[in-house]
């Protein structure tokens, strides 16, 4: 046989014969162009980043970096300066970019023509609107401006705007904080958000709270902080999770006590009257009297020693902190389960330790009554022309409410919306405003934090947009007005040129500085962070409040819990391919809409995963299919916001369903509120089956120790560690049998120890010189919250596949968060242990994939990194079929070509390859960044590159801090420092002998994980 | 072996389509710049070249990054503009060639060159790496100072075929150091430093 012809030399063969074809393919006709600039912009150099500090446009307002390349923006990270983001911004941050490119935006100022809506030019648009404005000002009818969050030189303008033409301004937010701020206020005469300082807190009770899913990095950080380890091992915070249902936040927690919906106020009184010692609840004593542990056992449907036992733990805890309930929550007595936590906090003594009143955060929180009464006085007739900003009320409010009716019978209708949405396509003149990344603004979250938003490109020239700030200026001259400025920028310039101006060329240089930090202002007053204003005092509230259970609409079986979407939040990220695809935190499902039900209520009905089932309320119903979770109470269904939509783009329109369709308009006394938690359904079976369109694969290890965890009271006694999961000899020996797997002499696990035994020739036989890079995760840390997979699709270029795709297990992402149940018990309250583990390559020393691959398209580096080189892979996927962590992922069709319409290409990094269809590719540990780091070094004289200089995708977006990347070898790198922790261990190295370079760190548990769970 | 007639043959591919090479001379006229299919007769050689009369520019003061940027970098317009304005050319040829550049400066677009140099999109060449360790560009690019206008790559250019690539990185010219003053030996094989 030694004249045959081998398996290489025969695609060898292939391989050449298709490289000539190709090659005779091409002509002249195929010549590439040269472009140059016309000017150099003196701050870009070809092929080299160029970076701008601005803001994030949400309530929370995380400073951003935006990396751009030859004036494109293709990356947006944080602003490690910033005291919000401290170099970390949420999901809907990273996705910002495919907002800013997305296809659908509008080409120009849109003017409606009968049922048509044509283009304008914007001196049109202008002078139509002015002419609007005028006449219905001569005939006595209002002008009124329903905006979302503006910054605060923008809700300046606005004001200014309204005044000239005696308009009013009516603030509406789809997910709005308005009964934790009512509840401030009746609590400490305070109009204002409080601030919760979770990070310092050593016990924290979430109240049916979703602070991770409302998108709050600061706070995601803070748990994170809190409730891991520190570095001696001493400490661990104690997270408790109270509700009907986890959230990611919920998953998050030590202990789950699954309260009746909407019991949290009687729950947190009884804590606090358990607490209570003499007058220390002040006007509340007799209140508290009323309330003791056996009533909230009665209301919430938890035995009343683990309340007591909770009651004693808060009373004990150094830094207690309890939050109240956010907009999942919002029941009909959402302001007083609020109200209820604030006096709880304030018995237990964690006002001005952990709760901070008066730092000025006012974000987000209007309450819906402002939007119902705008809604009747379009209603009425009263107003002539309305304009919205920054707001979707068509979409996002129930069909009760009456907004379409009475919008679509005000005589002149005017859209900001830079795309297509619901509340637009009733809009008789759309005025796209510009996103955010090409925009001049400014943001104040709170008192101590002012940021600067500036343009870090050319606005996409396939738009002909304008920023709303200079249509006002521009409308108002229209009709005579001077609002001192004749484009926004000049408008926030000047008060700060005011202040110096007597002094212009040092004004310059420090508006210059402003913008290369991106804050306006050095000393931040540590960011607002503990700033209380003044001392307070619990006050008796001045409206009569109901503490008790709230009651549900209707005569269903099964309350619904309606919260907005990690995803999309209140509906306003959902035209995202990156935002759709990405699994959601909790079920792992993209795309689609589902339902989740309690897997025993399922079981009760004959109902099984995936059945479509008709929800029905009293005030509508839709159809959806259904997805089992053990994290929801037994009596209760769950839908997320954010789907559904009927006008709003090419991904987004008639994906999923809308859960404001099952909703009445039930306004929350005494805030206001819109209530999300407030009815009943029922759910019936249609008969139909589909799909989940999923990424999960099994939510239960079976024992294989993937995410391993190990008790807190066993650290330290390695010895005699009991932990969970890691080493397999029986069934290593089992496999071996068969064999399966032989083990070689592995260096005892050490993972500095590369390349294998008898393996240093060649490349690699210095290879124990360099480095051998590597990553460290820490599960005690991971909050699986997922901005780290849309970080990472931005910045590899990762392409979607879309629904139908991802049923057929062909999705495409590099890293996945796995979620396994550990413990997950919904019937009374008990530990909770649900382990989330990122997932990519492993980058294994000992790699199955690479001896599989017949044109050694992946082989081993000799820094250690499993490479994939995609100009060498022909597609057999052996490689994938071989890999035990499932991380190596196929391109069946051109998804980069065919899914990405002209302009969302624009996001891509030139500096990764584009793959195309009959390519295997996985995470590359962000290799186009160590090269970069090492380009950088070869420059700046030959030196070594720096720990910490090379940062991964995913290691940049945690805002959890639990990935870090960095050389193995180095005993002094940060990695090495981390995995040399008792903590360490490798997936399915002990049973597969893959020698992984990604080490994890073990999840550290309250509870004792001996029994192997 | 087997393949041996599969490498002739490529490189007998290789080798026709270097006979379409041109190599102009002295002043272009519009003829050549359409000949070539460039927007403008640049002819490298009066700006690089060390003939008489040529102006010996060094091929950095255009091709500015090379030295700091995976990307050499083409001159804006207005770089071109910036020398142009004062040197109006001295025969009408030239005069009517430096005379587009004009249009496109008043009109403000770029000057659409076409691409003559081009490796594929699946790898990565840094030009600082090599520019800083001593290579000179003629090394790559062939001796493009004594070109007219370009129209097609120096027969001697092999971007297409890696194994040109590797046989420098694996006996790179004498007298290379790398910028911490170390003499380069060998530079690395490995695939990833390039594809990735």
């Amino acid at each position: 046989m030694t004249d045959g012809i081998k398996r290489r030399d025969f695609l060898k063969v292939l391989g050449a014969s298709s490289a000539g074809a190709t090659m005779t393919g091409c002509g002249p006709s195929e010549v590439e162009k040269l472009l140059p600039y016309v000017v150099q912009p003196e701050e870009i150099t070809p092929g080299v980043a160029t970076w701008y500090a601005t803001t994030c446009d949400c309530p929370d307002g995380c400073g951003m970096w935006v990396r751009t390349r030859e004036g494109r923006a293709v990356k947006v990270e944080g602003n490690p300066e910033h005291p919000i983001s401290q170099g970390a911004v949420c999901l809907q941050g990273y996705a910002s970019l495919q907002h800013l490119y997305n296809p659908d935006r509008f080409a120009g100022p849109m003017i409606r023509e009968g049922d048509r809506l044509r283009q304008g030019s914007w001196d049109e648009a202008e002078r139509l609107l002015s002419a609007k404005i005028g006449q219905n000002t001569a005939a006595g009818r209002d002008v009124m401006f329903i905006g979302g969050h503006m910054g605060p030189t923008m809700g300046r303008l606005v004001d200014e705007f309204l005044g000239e033409v005696n308009g009013s301004r009516v603030e509406y937010h789809a997910v709005s904080s308005a009964p934790l701020r009512e509840a401030t206020r009746l609590a400490y005469g305070i109009d204002e958000l409080p601030r919760y300082d979770i990070e310092s807190s050593d016990l924290l009770l979430s109240f049916s709270n979703d602070f991770i899913d409302e998108g709050s990095v600061e706070d995601d950080r803070g748990l994170s902080r809190m409730h891991s380890v520190d570095d001696s091992g001493h400490t661990k915070g104690t997270f408790v999770y109270l509700g009907p249902r986890l959230s990611t936040t919920g998953l998050n927690a030590d202990e789950w006590l699954p309260i009746n919906p909407g019991s949290e106020a009687v729950i947190a009184l009884a804590l606090a009257a358990h607490i209570a010692d003499g007058d220390t609840a002040g006007p509340y004593a007799s209140l508290l009297e009323t309330y003791g542990i056996a009533d909230a056992a009665v209301a919430s449907g938890i035995d009343e020693d683990a309340l007591r036992g909770l009651a004693d733990r808060f009373s004990a805890a150094e830094r207690p902190l309890a939050i109240g309930p956010g907009v999942g929550g919002h029941h009909k007595n959402a302001t007083a389960a609020n109200l209820a936590t604030l006096i709880l906090n304030d018995v237990a003594g964690a006002k001005g330790v952990t709760v901070h009143v008066g730092g000025g955060a006012t974000a987000a929180s209007a309450p819906f009554s402002d939007i119902a009464e705008a809604i009747e006085r379009m209603a009425r007739g009263d107003v002539g022309v309305v304009l919205v900003h920054g707001a979707n009320p068509a979409y996002s409010l129930p069909e009760g409410s009456g907004f379409r009716e009475a919008f679509g019978e005000t005589s002149f209708k005017v859209s900001f919306a830079s795309a297509m949405d619901e509340t637009a396509a009733m809009a008789d003149l759309i005025m796209p405003d510009r996103h955010f990344l090409e925009s001049w603004g400014d943001s104040k979250p709170r008192e101590g934090v002012h940021t600067v938003q500036q343009p870090v490109m050319q606005p996409v020239p396939h738009f002909d947009s304008k920023q709303a700030g200079d249509v006002l200026l521009a409308v108002a001259s229209h009709l005579g007005a001077d609002l001192g400025a004749s484009t926004f920028y000049e408008y926030l310039r000047a008060p700060h040129q005011t202040m110096h101006a007597d002094d212009p060329e040092g004004f310059e240089q420090m508006w210059r500085e402003h913008l290369r930090t991106g804050m306006f202002g050095m000393g931040m007053m540590g960011g607002g962070r503990g700033v209380d204003s003044q001392p307070v005092e619990l006050r008796m509230p001045d409206r009569p409040l109901t503490f008790d259970n709230p009651s549900f609409d209707g005569v269903g079986d099964l309350t619904l819990i309606v919260h907005p979407s990690p995803r999309f939040k209140g509906g306003e990220f959902s035209n995202s391919p990156w935002m759709l695809e990405l699994p959601d935190p909790v079920s792992k499902i993209t795309w689609h809409s589902w339902l989740e039900m309690n897997p025993v209520t399922a079981e009760g009905r004959g109902l099984r995963e995936g059945d479509i089932v008709t929800v029905a309320s009293e005030y509508g119903s839709v159809d959806v299919p259904l997805w089992l979770y053990p994290g929801i109470r037994e009596d209760a269904v769950a839908l997320a916001m954010g789907g559904g939509h009927t006008d709003m783009g090419r991904w987004a329109t008639g994906q999923g369903v809308n859960a404001m369709d099952l909703l009445p308009v039930h306004v929350e006394q005494p805030s206001g509120a819109l209530a999300t938690l407030v009815t009943t359904v029922t759910v019936t079976p249609t008969g139909e089956r589909r799909r989940i369109a999923t990424i999960e694969g099994s939510n239960n290890q079976r024992d294989r120790g993937i995410a391993a965890a190990v008790a807190f009271t066993d650290l330290g006694h390695s010895e005699e560690q009991h932990s969970d999961g890691v080493g397999h000899h029986d069934e290593l020996m089992e496999l071996q049998g068969f064999g399966g797997v032989q083990p070689v002499d592995a260096h005892d696990g050490d993972p500095t120890a590369y390349p294998l035994p008898g393996a240093d020739h060649g490349l690699y036989a210095d290879a124990h010189e360099g480095p051998r890079w590597g990553l460290a995760i820490d599960l005690d840390k991971c909050t699986g919250c997922s901005a780290c997979i849309v970080a990472c699709h931005a910045e590899n270029n990762v392409p979607w596949v879309g629904e139908d795709q991802v049923v057929m297990g062909r999705d495409m992402t590099w890293l996945r968060i796995e979620r396994y149940y550990e413990h997950v018990d919904a019937s009374h309250a008990s530990h909770l242990d649900v382990r989330f583990l990122p997932m990519m390559c492993q980058h294994c020393g000992n790699a199955p994939c690479e001896p599989v691959c017949p044109v050694y398209a992946t082989y081993h580096t000799p820094e250690g990194i499993n490479a994939q080189i995609y100009n060498r892979c022909v597609g057999t996927r052996y490689c994938a079929n071989n890999c035990p962590y499932k991380v190596r992922v196929y391109n069946w069709y051109r998804y980069t070509d065919e899914n990405v319409p002209e302009p969302m290409n624009w996001q891509w990094n030139p500096d990764v390859t584009v793959r195309t269809n009959g390519i295997m590719e996985k995470c590359s540990l962000c290799m186009h960044n160590i090269r970069d780091a090492e380009n950088r070094a070869a420059l700046e004289g030959g030196r070594e590159v720096r720990d910490g200089e090379v940062r991964c995708a995913c290691e940049s977006s945690c805002s959890a801090e639990a990935i870090v990347f960095g050389d193995l070898r180095d005993p002094e790198s940060r990695v090495s420092q981390i995995i040399n922790s008792e903590r360490t261990y490798r997936v399915l190295d002990d049973l597969l002998n893959t020698q992984p370079g990604v080490n994890y760190l073990k999840k550290v548990t309250h509870h004792d994980v001996s029994e192997g769970h | 072996m087997k393949t041996n007639w599969l490498i002739g043959g490529l490189a007998g591919v290789l080798m026709l389509a270097g006979v379409a090479f041109v190599q102009g001379g002295g002043a272009e006229s519009d003829a050549a710049a359409s000949a070539s299919g460039q927007p403008i007769a640049f002819p490298h050689n009066q700006h690089a070249g060390s003939e008489a009369g040529q102006n010996q520019m060094d091929c950095q003061f255009c091709h500015f990054s090379a030295e700091r940027s995976v990307d050499a970098g083409i001159p804006p317009v207005s770089m071109c503009w910036g020398c142009h304005q004062v040197v109006q050319g001295s025969t009408p040829e030239q005069q009517q060639e430096i005379a587009k550049i004009q249009e496109y400066v008043d009109h403000g677009e770029p000057i659409p060159w076409n691409r003559i140099y081009k490796i594929s999109d699946h790898a990565h060449f840094p030009h600082m790496r090599h520019v800083t360790v001593g290579l000179e560009c003629q090394t790559c690019h062939g001796d493009v100072q004594t070109y007219g206008v370009l129209s097609e790559r120096d027969p001697a250019w092999g971007g297409d075929n890696m194994g040109w690539c590797i046989d420098c990185h694996r006996n790179p010219p004498e007298g290379l150091t790398a910028t911490d003053g170390s003499p380069i030996e060998q530079a690395s094989v490995d695939c990833s430093v390039c594809h990735y």
